[in-house]
């Protein structure tokens, strides 16, 4: 099947799921103690103030008509409106995208830089002292809660030291101790995969052919031992995503970091459920979007994929 | 006849945690030009070891404690790593049993057998795929021009060891080491695989040696024969001779194994193959051979040349007291 | 030979794989540790809040923000309660909130699992597209939505954690079942008229017991590091609570001077995820069959 045919059947396969996400949120959201209405209205309303919102926004009518109208006001980029705000969401939302995509990609940059090759000489050598090192530490990253290691880093750096800022996003120097700390989220994890999947790629059997062909060891270890090794570590890296958005927004509320993920926090401490619902579903959507994305970038280095189609996920 | 390749009391360990195994433990044969030579034992007798060691791939925890393996008069244990490099793939090569494993699945097939003709003349990989369509087509493999862009998975078990074949003889190798080249395959394609050796043999001059635990197989296809057993050889010679008058007492009961149709009954051979580390005094074979003497169980006997053929057996030679029984 | 030393050969045969996993365990000292650790913290969460030195509840201005000292080893927090007795009697909530929404996890995940793979059809499709939507949710951002929907609270928390967590076990048993569905005890059970239920439990479960272990000791760590987070971020059990996650919360606002009223609360969370995840790693050698022969061969 060529690529192209795989894209198409994947992002078919992902209406479904992305269906199923805005049917939990919509559930949730219909879960929520207390009235949307009198929420907008505020406490002062009248009782017809109330009514006249709940009948605007369509709160009056049967449960699956106002589905099917939530589903499509997404489908056209209305996300509703924020309560606190009083502009639409995703107003709000594109706003401060840049600042989130910004902190995720230095992340994600800084943990790739760090631990891939960190990996690899921790597979080359595999009983050194490195490889040691190397797994205590991707191991105690692993078990840090970010949020903490934040503050400490805070407190190392801002206070103590004072050559960092602590908050905020005014300048470049701002971003050092954000994504340094969401970094650490990730680098556990990507070091040992790495090193797992160099490790095994160096023993696999192809390696041997390639050295009876009287190939230079260079040429055999990049062409046929890292380049079999990407494949695992990219797919940990696509699972990581998940963590990535998830762990921004924490580190966004620790630093005061200008993203969604902050803004998220903060409008579930206003109550502004519009403004979070809207957010958590608009970070679903792009995390399904870049799932799409992994998997065809996985189908493009793993030929074999390209053949199968499977359910849900990658065992 | 030319000498392509004098093994002189090789052996060769693993160095494991458990203990040493002693995989390989004074073998001493030789290939001559052009001739199949078929190397016969059980799994563990050693056989791939020595395929490894042929070609300079052996990696720790095996290590060569000492023998020597002379590859047209060079000593290829004094090489160095370049030079055995140059070697690999121009004129020692290797087929592999797997074919799907031994193959790297993120590459056509056609590029991966390129890559030998990279590794010694040079360039990228890519010009010379018309050579390897026509290798292909020596291999008979049908289709050749798109095959050659295919990936291996796209492909049955027995066109990817055509396609393992076609690497082996790529840059016409004076020595091709086939380990188990058939054994993962249907017993059909089989026979196609041998008959394709076969005939490269004869195109080419190239010799063959053909690794496999099928004693049957290399009394078909093989000039010559050695049986390993246990890291040790218990026989060579050539092929009609060994099938007529086998003289090793394991020979006979891997041949009376194998014509199990006319006694009607499976004979296998009773007790297994001893454990490499704590090998028993004496034969390594004593323990399940009919035949066992008194000094078999005391000392490892030498082989012995009687008329060209190599045996290393108590029951021949003047070990004991110049007896020659038959 | 009698059936009856044939039974007890199996016995045997059983203990003795029993005995020889917990060599393997106990070969890696790194998780022998954490298993120490594991039940220190399991038995400061049953009975952490009747041994603290100070009421936990407890708050004095006058005394609020002390750095360390012998009389309050690990100081004073913004309200002037002792961290340390605050921290024993946490425990239970971090901990215990981790263990049971791991529990809870599992039994959701393998009951899925085992409903859709052995079942097959229709409800495969249906719990698999249930668990794709799950994943398509970053874990934290499904917790975040659960809770801030189901409220504040205990119950809500466990809940939320375990479900953003069940998809992985319910894909693991899932796995097993499709495994051995084809396997030839399994036709055998089903000619002699076992019902479906029984074979799920006495077949697949037995079969995919060490993964799950092996995968909850991964997710308690995870759990741990979940629940405190969403106590940072004030979602989790209500204040005065004194859950680790939201005493760091609410100790964020005096980082500056006092920083120990953070430091303490998440110490003890990343010991807790560290020995988890050690427990884990330890588990799973000693689970795998290959690393048990490694170690009888001397």
């Amino acid at each position: 099947m060529s690529l192209a045919g795989y894209v198409a059947k994947r992002v078919a396969q992902a209406i479904p799921t992305l269906f199923g996400a805005m049917l939990v949120m919509f559930i949730l959201v219909r879960i929520l103690p207390g009235d949307p209405a009198r929420l907008i209205a505020g406490p002062e309303a009248l009782e017809q103030d109330v009514e006249r919102i709940r009948e605007q926004l369509g709160l009056n009518r049967p449960i699956y008509v106002q589905f099917v109208d939530y589903m499509s006001s997404i489908l056209r980029g209305d996300f509703g409106t924020s309560i606190k705000y009083r502009t639409p969401v995703i107003q709000e939302i594109i706003a401060r995208l840049p600042y989130t995509l910004l902190l995720a990609a230095a992340a994600e940059a800084i943990a790739v830089a760090i631990a891939i090759p960190l990996g690899i000489l921790s597979a080359l050598r595999p009983r050194s002292k490195v490889s040691y090192a190397v797994s205590i530490v991707s191991l105690i990253g692993a078990s840090t809660p970010i949020f903490w290691i934040g503050l400490i880093f805070i407190y190392i750096f801002a206070v103590s030291l004072r050559i960092l800022p602590s908050s905020g996003a005014e300048s470049p120097k701002h971003l050092i101790l954000p994504a340094v700390t969401l970094s650490l989220l990730l680098m556990g994890n990507l070091t040992r995969i790495t090193r797992a999947s160099v490790i095994e790629a160096l023993g696999s059997n192809h390696v041997i052919t390639a050295m009876s062909k009287g190939l230079v060891q260079r040429v055999i270890l990049v062409r046929h031992v890292l380049r079999n090794a990407m494949i695992p570590i990219v797919t940990i890296m696509g699972i990581q995503i998940g963590a990535l958005l998830g762990g921004a927004v924490i580190t966004e509320t620790v630093f005061a970091w200008p993203g969604i993920g902050s803004l998220l926090v903060d409008s579930l401490f206003y109550r502004d459920y519009p403004l979070a619902q809207g957010i958590i579903l608009f970070i679903v959507m792009v995390f399904i979007a870049i799932n799409i994305l992994v998997d065809v970038i996985y189908a493009y280095i793993d030929p074999r994929v390209r053949e199968i189609l499977w359910r849900g996920g990658r065992s | 006849m030319e000498k392509i390749l004098e093994i002189s009391d090789l052996r060769i360990y693993y160095y494991l945690p458990q203990g040493i195994i002693k995989a390989v433990d004074g073998v001493s044969f030789d290939i001559y030009k052009g001739e199949i030579f078929g190397i016969a034992g059980e799994s563990g007798s050693g056989k791939s070891t020595l395929a490894l060691a042929i070609s300079g791939l052996l990696r720790p925890p095996a290590k060569v404690v000492s023998g020597r393996i002379l590859f047209m008069g060079r000593d290829l244990l004094s090489l160095d790593s370049e030079e055995l490099r140059k070697i690999r793939g121009k004129e020692i090569s290797m087929i592999f049993q797997d074919p799907s494993t031994y193959l790297n699945p993120v590459y056509t097939t056609g590029l991966q057998v390129a890559e030998v003709f990279e590794a010694h003349r040079g360039g990228s990989a890519r010009k010379y795929l018309s050579m390897v369509v026509k290798l292909f087509r020596m291999v008979k493999i049908a289709d050749p021009e798109r095959r050659v862009n295919a990936y291996p998975h796209q492909m049955s078990g027995g066109m990817k060891q055509r396609v393992l074949i076609s690497m082996a003889i790529a840059e016409r190798p004076k020595l091709i080491v086939a380990d188990e080249p058939t054994s993962a395959l249907d017993v059909t394609i089989q026979a196609e695989i041998v008959e394709l050796l076969n005939e490269i043999r004869r195109e080419t001059g190239s010799s063959i040696i053909f690794i496999t635990h099928d004693l049957a197989l290399l009394l078909e296809i093989a000039d010559r024969i050695m049986i390993m057993y246990a890291g040790k050889v218990a026989e060579i010679g050539r092929a009609e001779e060994i099938a007529k008058d086998p003289l090793h007492p394991y020979t006979k009961a891997l041949l009376a194994s194998l014509r199990y149709e006319r006694k009607k009954r499976l004979q296998s051979i009773p007790g297994s193959i001893p454990s490499l580390i704590s090998p028993p005094p004496g034969c390594r074979f004593h323990p399940r051979c009919q035949y066992a003497m008194d000094i078999c169980s005391k000392r490892d006997p030498d082989s012995i040349n009687i008329n060209g053929r190599i045996v290393s057996c108590f029951l021949y030679g003047d070990h004991h007291g110049g007896d020659f029984k038959r | 030979m009698e059936r009856r030393e044939i039974l007890k050969k199996i016995f045997d045969a059983r203990k003795k794989r029993r005995e020889e996993m917990w060599e393997a365990l106990k070969a890696n000292r790194a998780a022998y540790v954490s298993l120490y650790i594991v039940g220190a913290l399991v038995i400061m969460a049953i009975m952490g809040s009747l041994v603290t030195p100070y009421n936990p509840y407890d708050f004095d201005l006058s005394r609020a923000r002390m750095p360390p000292s012998i009389s309050h080893p690990f100081g004073t927090d913004e309200l002037g309660r002792d961290i340390l007795s605050r921290i024993l009697a946490g425990a239970r909530y971090t901990i215990g909130i981790s263990v049971a929404s791991v529990a809870l996890g599992v039994l959701i995940g393998v009951i899925l699992g085992l409903v859709s793979g052995y079942l097959g059809g229709l409800w495969d499709i249906i719990i698999q597209r249930i668990v794709d939507v799950m994943l398509a949710f970053p874990t934290i951002l499904l917790a975040i939505a659960l809770v801030a929907s189901l409220g504040q609270g205990v119950a809500s928390l466990i809940i939320a954690i375990a479900v953003s967590t069940f998809p992985v076990y319910a894909r693991l048993v899932r796995g097993v079942v499709l495994q051995i569905v084809s396997e030839d005890y399994i036709a055998a059970a089903k000619l002699l008229g076992k019902s479906s239920t029984y074979i799920m439990i006495k077949h697949v479960l037995p079969n995919s017991v060490s993964a799950i272990i092996v995968q909850a000791t991964y997710y308690m760590g995870l759990s741990i590091l979940l629940a405190s987070a969403l106590g940072f971020l004030g979602l989790g059990v209500p204040p005065p609570t004194p859950e680790w996650g939201s005493m760091i919360g609410s100790g964020r606002t005096y980082l500056f001077s006092s920083p120990h009223i953070v430091v303490f609360p998440g110490l003890f969370i990343m010991i807790s995820a560290l020995s988890f995840n050690l427990l884990g790693d330890g588990l799973r050698d000693a689970l795998d069959p290959r690393t048990r022969v490694l170690l009888r061969r001397g």
